[in-house]
């Protein structure tokens, strides 16, 4: 398995650095570039959410990414905030064109696995898997 | 990211470039709705060099556009880049937002 983990601040400012390496995981994994930039959007967001929800925009506190490749790719999103109610975590109909409640849909539509980890007492840890599929291969080395 | 504010033979065009997230989108923000406030239209936002946008630089625009909505302004959008353009399908916002090749496309709409 093959795995790395970054912590950074819960500042917007680092969301390019947690980009940066969901990319070049994803690169390892062997993904297709159209499928790591989904990837890359679906983490972001998730992160993005940690930010506004789990820490309310408090740019002090600090959020750990982990990636794991097995025959999966896998994240896991720990912070030590407000904890999530994953039963109202909904995003708005695609028909109901107002700003927001679109990052839900960008992690559903890329990630099979979408769910918040109950053992962790403080804070959160969402658990995002995307197994593999077809069109994830990197049609673009020839693989 | 980068903004640039632009004025093409009389219409302003919000150029930008880089990658609109979370981070950046607030300083979009500040120049949309300033524009808005000053019921400007046409508004041109060229698209060619942005390389990334995520649902708060979307949220952005669909809360710009409803506020020229309010004064019959007319919001245009140019130069989307393919990857870009999948995600504003996906969002279904290819129906809402008024999108354009060129800015010449744009002008003569």
């Amino acid at each position: 398995m093959e795995y790395a983990v970054i912590t950074v601040p819960s500042d917007p400012k680092y969301l390019s650095v947690i980009r940066s390496v969901t990319a070049a995981m994803a690169e390892i994994y062997g993904m297709a570039d159209r499928v790591k930039e989904d990837v890359k959007l679906a983490v972001d967001e998730a992160c993005s959410n940690v930010i506004k929800y789990a820490y309310r925009g408090d740019a002090g506190q600090k959020i750990v990414v982990k990636f794991f490749i097995k025959k999966a790719f896998e994240v896991v999103i720990e912070d030590s905030g407000i904890k999530a109610m994953p039963e109202f975590i909904e995003g708005r109909s695609l028909d109901d064109v107002r700003p927001g409640g679109l990052g839900v849909h960008f992690i559903r539509r890329t990630f099979d696995v979408f769910a918040f980890d109950q053992r962790k007492k403080k804070g959160n840890r969402l658990r995002l898997i995307r197994h593999r599929r077809e069109k994830d291969e990197d049609r673009d080395r020839g693989q | 990211m980068k903004i640039e504010i632009v004025d093409s033979k009389g219409i302003k065009v919000i150029a930008l470039s880089g990658d609109v997230d979370m981070h950046s989108s607030p300083e979009l923000r500040k120049e949309l709705m300033f524009m808005v406030r000053n019921k400007v239209t046409p508004l041109f936002v060229d698209f060619r060099g942005v390389s990334y946008i995520d649902s708060s630089g979307i949220a952005t625009f669909v809360e710009g556009l409803k506020g020229m909505m309010a004064y019959g302004g007319k919001l245009k959008f140019v130069g989307i880049p393919e990857r870009i353009m999948e995600i504003f399908s996906f969002a279904k916002l290819d129906k809402v937002f008024e999108i354009y090749g060129t800015m010449n496309d744009a002008a003569n709409s």
